[in-house]
């Protein structure tokens, strides 16, 4: 992918974004009548200012003749463990509440420092002893000293 | 009434409550998620039944420790631990990169301290006038502070303005989910009953900074290890030349000022405060381009301001019953819970407890000076934690966080999906720091623009009648020409010379 291709993407991401915010805006019922503009108005405006800008941007892209706008953008990031980062943050927030913060936190902790680590500095044993020792030591100033409960989950685990 | 006030505060148990709330307070306003109003609200019952000056002086200690504490993270992390500390990522996280964490937090904690000390002075010696000024501001002037306040936009967009406008932009449309202001109309919540009340801000700050780097660490955790390495530091008293002091003081003087104003004006708080003191610190400096690559300035400006907006929101507060902002009204309700009611008789009513607070505040800055100074080697050790351990124990406080922001697992949902616009953004180049700013200004630019609207029976000539207004708005139009026509005198000057100038390069 190319910046000017990159440019041209955002353009049409935030094109249908700022036309969402109108159509979504169109419906919203004004209340109080000739009192006030309505709770319409300034999300329509903040619309028509996105596609505005979004259109600006495109044409500057499509126009771009600079030699850095067709400058191929490298891919040189490590796609797995970005991805499986992203994909094991997901599963510790769907699960923080269902299986608790105690084990949805010990099981996250492990895996994402061994996700996170290399051969020269993966210690397991280590990361288990932080992975268990952290959410049972936050548990427990929530808990106690803060009295706030954190998630429990369906096994009445921790709290 | 002072010689009792002093009596009431300079005895061992008050003392003791100002320090141990100092000390809580930098706690909490050091961890990400956690915030001074979240310190204030946990203790306040703690105070129920305590003396009204010990009680006080208890929530004055965690207000200053919590606004103060978030330097810390923001330098150590490049994580605000409060929205207040926003601007000092900027320029001590680069510092804490480059060797320099012991530098950045010792001037951060002594800036906090004079901005705090500026602030208290103003509080003690000008808040009558200073109330009077601010009783004069309709909605149609609170609109041109807005407008003005969104122009940092245009200062904060880097090379690429657009980008820096496509950020803003989106920052104000999520300011626009859940219940609108005026009419409580609800919008943009596609059925979902979790966002009537809208985004939280602590919500947003840590999925756009905290959990979007970590999950970059993730992109990048072939050289993770490779790029971490210990940073060393050295401290001697607190990191800055009586020369660099000197050359400090009309930045301090500045920052404070715009701090206090800030704080005096309801509704924005210590995060505007200093993005607005780094921002005219950055415009009156002679090296701009230096600004964000890590030098004191940076931090000085915003937490002498962001400190300096605890005197100020306190003026509106106790003169009028006006809160500043969030951790003001739940120190307002510290206040009421103790039978002292804020408005213009306050000094009649409660003139001890009023001038108790005066000292409390004093102490506390004091406390705040010596315990943070001292605690230094601990808080420089954060930066010794390997990466691939530190990185998912603050994604677990993150998450910690946003829970108990409001009780409900579904901040927790939305840490991820801003973490992912925050990968968005760094993936099209757009910079994150406008997003906050346009969430944070949104609901104040609309509710103040329909509420002018309304007084005016729809006539738009109200924001160019009212002077004060009017001032804004000239002030916002001319700091937006400004900026833009220096971007573009850089942009030819760099292809003049031949380099290539990168329009989507993001800011530094």
């Amino acid at each position: 992918m190319t910046n000017k291709i990159r440019d041209i993407i955002c353009s049409v991401i935030m094109l249908a974004f700022g036309t969402m915010m109108i159509v979504v805006a169109k419906d919203i019922p004004n209340k109080l009548g000739d009192k006030d503009v309505g709770s319409g108005y300034v999300p329509t405006f903040i619309g028509i200012c996105i596609l505005i800008v979004a259109v600006s941007k495109l044409v500057l892209a499509i126009t771009n003749k600079k030699p850095s706008a067709n400058q191929k953008i490298k891919w040189t990031s490590d796609s797995l463990g970005g991805f499986g980062t992203i994909a094991l943050m997901a599963v510790y927030m769907l699960t923080f509440e269902k299986v608790g913060f105690i084990i949805a936190s010990v099981v996250y902790l492990f895996v994402q420092m061994m996700i996170l680590s290399d051969k020269t500095n993966r210690k397991p044993v280590l990361f288990a002893i932080i992975a268990v020792a952290l959410p049972v030591a936050v548990e427990a100033l929530f808990v106690y000293a803060i009295k706030m409960p954190l998630p429990v989950g369906y096994l009445g685990f921790g709290g | 009434m002072v010689l009792e006030a002093f009596a009431n505060v300079l005895n061992p148990v008050c003392l003791g409550l100002i320090w141990f709330g100092t000390m809580l307070g930098i706690i909490f306003g050091s961890v990400p998620g956690l915030s001074a109003t979240m310190a204030v609200v946990l203790f306040l019952p703690m105070t129920f039944k305590m003396d009204p000056t010990r009680g006080i002086a208890l929530l004055v200690g965690l207000y200053m420790g919590g606004i103060s504490g978030g330097l810390i993270s923001a330098i150590l992390l490049k994580i605000p631990g409060t929205p207040s500390s926003i601007s000092t990522v900027f320029d001590g996280g680069p510092m804490a990169e480059k060797g320099e964490a012991g530098k950045a937090l010792g001037v951060g904690i002594l800036y906090s301290f004079i901005g705090s000390v500026i602030g208290i002075i103003a509080l003690a010696f000008i808040s009558p006038l200073l109330a009077k000024v601010c009783l004069l501001f309709s909605a149609a002037d609170y609109f041109g502070v807005a407008v003005f306040s969104l122009t940092i936009i245009a200062a904060l967009s880097g090379k690429d303005m657009l980008n820096g406008l496509i950020a803003g932009l989106i920052g104000l449309a999520l300011s626009m989910v859940g219940m609108a202001p005026i009419d409580a109309q609800i919008r943009y919540t596609f059925g979902n009953y979790q966002l009537l009340n809208g985004f939280e801000i602590t919500v947003l700050l840590i999925g756009v900074f905290a959990v979007t780097d970590i999950i970059l660490a993730g992109f990048g955790r072939k050289t993770l290890s490779a790029s971490f390495q210990k940073k060393k530091w050295h401290l001697k008293g607190y990191g800055i030349t009586m020369k660099e002091f000197v050359q400090q003081i009309p930045n301090v003087i500045i920052s404070s000022i715009i701090g206090i104003g800030i704080g005096i004006l309801p509704g924005i708080g210590g995060s505007t405060a200093g993005l607005i003191a780094y921002t005219t610190e950055k415009s009156r400096s002679k090296y701009p381009e230096k600004f964000g690559t890590g030098i004191i300035d940076g931090v000085i400006a915003s937490e002498s301001a962001n400190n300096a907006v605890i005197g100020g929101s306190l003026v509106p507060l106790l003169c009028m019953g006006i809160p500043g902002n969030t951790v003001a009204a739940v120190f307002l309700g510290g206040l009421l819970v103790h039978g002292i009611s804020p408005g213009p008789l306050i000094f009649d009513k409660n003139g001890a407890v009023v001038y108790g607070i005066y000292i409390a505040l004093l102490v506390s800055s004091i406390f705040m000076l010596i315990f943070e100074r001292l605690g230094l080697p601990i808080f420089a050790k954060l930066l010794d934690i390997p990466k691939h351990i530190l990185l998912p124990i603050i994604m677990v406080m993150c998450c910690v966080g946003a829970f108990s922001s409001n009780s409900r697992v579904f901040d927790v949902k939305c840490v991820l999906f801003f973490a992912l616009l925050g990968l968005f953004f760094k993936a099209f180049k757009i910079p994150s720091t406008p997003l906050i700013i346009g969430f944070i200004l949104g609901s104040m630019f609309e509710e103040n623009l329909r509420q002018a609207l309304q007084a005016s029976h729809g006539s738009w000539a109200v924001f160019v009648q009212r002077p004060i207004c009017l001032c804004f708005l000239i002030a916002a139009v001319v700091f937006c020409t400004l900026t833009v026509r220096k971007n573009l005198k850089e942009k030819k000057a760099a292809e003049a010379a031949g380099e290539q100038f990168d329009t989507s390069e993001e800011e530094g």
